[in-house]
């Protein structure tokens, strides 16, 4: 039974995330397409029952359930309408998708990312939540919701005093509640099929990138990053925090590469790509799981402004950027002011866990040290991140003072890895309940797809990778229609657009044809 | 040919991964153990209950029984007061912490107290813990109850 559930879930959630990439105007490769469909109807699943909340509906099966329902047949009446113009036999005809190829050589890495995923579902399926704050705050709330049929039940009338966990966003406490009521007891198995489209999603990334077994190798470091597998199994924000906001970065980038705006999306009647605002909206959803991803967003303005000066007029870059904090902005409304503040029975203020003394730049400092020296290095480090910083480290290095040339690819990211770096220590310094140990190092998560896809353009990686790809096809003519060849992550609409693999090995291949 | 040898090579470098420094110590201790736990528990016919006193450990059954032996009473609205701590800390010298109301609330849908909760004055039972095991001792008089919040003053609350 709960396998069945589990199943309607996947193919609403499905449904209502392909409804959203088509409504963004977004046409995605099948693999891409797929798992950002699942997230994003994960993402779209964690909402309604908040939503269904704030509007003081009872939460129980047929509300949850039926809202999900909903809201999938509601994203794809342009689907819709679509086959009752065309007919469905030509929208199903449009949906086949393509063989699944890989090449042998890929399969080790295939089992091994299997095993690690397994035992990561097992023990979301079979062990109940463990983390104190899980148990402390929005499992409880979780729980008690499921019983009482609302999120402002009995846990709020106990002594509260020792946590501050019941005073988060709702993403969790939402998806729990789902879980539980499809059958699963200790629900959790929701951050199973999150972790499975991310680590399929980064594969596709970063081989399209590298060689297929440079590909396996960086996402296996990524995985084998203890503290991040840990959190694979244990419910918390940050794991899915940290896959949004990768995940709207990598369409962020995508956009750039843009020579020109596609898509159908309109935004004050101007023509706005799909990728664009897909970036947007993930990054909307990784403020609504965690708000303070708000202000890690705006170091991303000056970015996007750097980019596409001189492609638009100032008036069109302004309207970018505030299209770009838009939905983070709403997410923190919601979350923050609105329900914390003001809907759940006790009142939480943000503004009384601000740092009091902000003219004292001294702890501001002392945080950006503590976490090179104890989070990015020495023997702690290597317990909680494994190898792949120092991985990083010593390509970064070497590219930049061996090959001193960087792709506008690479820069990308490692503005990214910076702008994290600043934002969280700034953090740290300006609400003092981000403790380092703990806070601040979950928040770093969100480094490693970042530090991964640097990886995956970093200079000498590429090299290597051209080099294994020559050697490999070395006897074999190159066929202009090669099938094998990986192809780019976001097909367009408009066929001028430039692709996402127009750097590294591909294109090195395509420059020797 | 070439496909083989690049298996040879993706096997190898995972190896080579998985046998390295830290990694070894963590393979082992994580991954591999957690593959010999999953042996043992898909043929496991533990109960939910069951299997949270195992994750859970002591904490959830000493909460666990406390609702039984309250069931078992009938104590009607009964308010748990837990000895602080840092009492076990400081004054027994023992490893152990009781939880605090939110999680002894979703263990046990019952209302636990510190002795800093606003409820700690409407508590009518006591939890203690000692060498000798737990007990859990009725509150009978608002007098009683004020000497046990005066003797555990002194002992702030700690998680």
């Amino acid at each position: 039974m709960p396998l069945l559930a589990f199943l309607l879930l996947l193919i609403a959630q499905i449904l209502s995330g392909y409804g959203i990439l088509t409504l963004l105007g977004l046409r995605l490769r099948t693999s891409y397409a797929l798992t950002l469909s699942i997230l994003l109807g994960i993402a779209l699943s964690s909402f309604l029952p908040f939503l269904l909340q704030l509007c003081w509906i009872t939460l129980t099966g047929p509300t949850i359930f039926g809202s999900l329902a909903v809201a999938a047949l509601l994203l794809n009446i342009p689907a819709f309408l679509r086959i009752r113009r065309e007919g469905l036999p030509a929208v199903v005809r449009s949906f086949r998708p393509g063989p699944f190829r890989f090449r042998v050589y890929e399969v080790p890495f295939f089992l091994v990312m299997a095993f690690f995923l397994f035992i990561s579902i097992w023990r979301c399926y079979y062990l109940p939540p463990l983390s104190r704050d899980a148990l402390s705050g929005p499992e409880a709330i979780a729980e008690f919701a499921v019983r009482e049929h609302t999120m402002i039940n009995s846990f709020f009338r106990v002594d509260l005093w020792s946590t501050n966990n019941p005073y988060k966003s709702p993403y969790l406490v939402s998806l729990q509640m789902i879980y539980k009521l499809a059958g699963f007891p200790f629900g959790q198995i929701w951050l199973s099929v999150v972790v499975v489209c991310f680590t399929v999603f980064l594969y596709q990334a970063v081989k399209e990138k590298v060689h297929p077994v440079l590909a396996g190798l960086l996402v296996l470091l990524l995985t084998m990053a203890p503290e991040l597998y840990a959190y694979t199994f244990m419910i918390l924000y940050d794991y899915s925090n940290m896959v949004f906001f990768f995940l709207s970065l990598y369409f962020l980038f995508g956009w750039f590469r843009e020579e020109r705006p596609t898509g159908d999306a309109l935004f004050f009647a101007e023509r706005i790509p799909g990728t664009y605002y897909c970036s947007v909206l993930l990054m909307g959803i990784a403020t609504y799981i965690r708000s303070e991803t708000l202000v890690l967003a705006l170091f991303f303005l000056p970015l996007i402004g750097w980019r596409v000066r001189g492609k638009y007029s100032a008036g069109k870059i302004s309207r970018y950027l505030v299209l770009f904090v838009a939905p983070s902005l709403l997410a923190y409304y919601l979350t923050v002011p609105l329900y914390l503040g003001h809907y759940i029975p006790i009142h939480y203020k943000v503004a009384g866990e601000v740092n009091a003394h902000l003219s004292n730049l001294g702890p501001l400092f002392q945080r950006y040290r503590d976490i090179v020296t104890r989070l990015f290095t020495g023997v702690f480090a290597v317990h909680l991140w494994g190898y792949i910083l120092y991985v990083f480290a010593a390509l970064f290095l070497a590219e930049l003072i061996l090959l001193r040339r960087l792709s506008k690819e690479a820069c990308n990211w490692l503005y990214a890895i910076a702008a994290l770096y600043i934002g969280v220590g700034f953090l740290g310094w300006l609400l003092p309940l981000m403790n380092l140990n703990e806070t601040t190092k979950r928040s770093l998560f969100k480094l490693l797809p970042l530090i991964v896809l640097y990886l995956a353009n970093n200079g000498w990686l590429i090299r290597l990778s051209g080099w294994i790809s020559h050697w490999e096809q070395a006897k074999q003519p190159i066929s202009t229609t090669d099938k094998n060849t990986p192809k780019p992550a976001l097909a367009r609409a408009n066929p001028s657009a430039r692709t996402t693999s127009s750097s590294g090995a591909n294109s090195k291949k395509k420059k020797r044809k | 040919m070439k496909s083989v040898l690049l298996t040879a090579l993706s096997f190898a470098l995972i190896l080579l991964l998985v046998n390295i420094g830290f990694y070894k110590e963590w393979f082992q201790d994580k991954p591999l153990r957690y593959w010999q736990d999953f042996l043992k528990e898909k043929d496991d016919t533990a109960n939910i209950q069951a299997i949270r006193a195992e994750r859970y450990g002591f904490n959830y059954t000493m909460c666990m029984r406390i609702k039984e032996v309250l069931e078992k009473k009938k104590a009607g609205h009964a308010i748990i007061l837990f000895e602080p701590n840092s009492y076990y800390r400081d004054s027994l010298h023992m490893t152990i912490h009781v939880p605090e109301p939110a999680v002894f609330y979703y263990y046990t849908g019952l209302e636990g107290v510190w002795i800093n909760s606003p409820d700690a004055v409407k508590a009518n039972f006591l939890v203690r813990i000692s060498g000798k095991g737990v007990r859990l001792d009725a509150i009978k008089t608002p007098g009683q109850r004020q000497q046990i919040l005066d003797f555990y003053k002194k002992y702030p609350p700690i998680l």
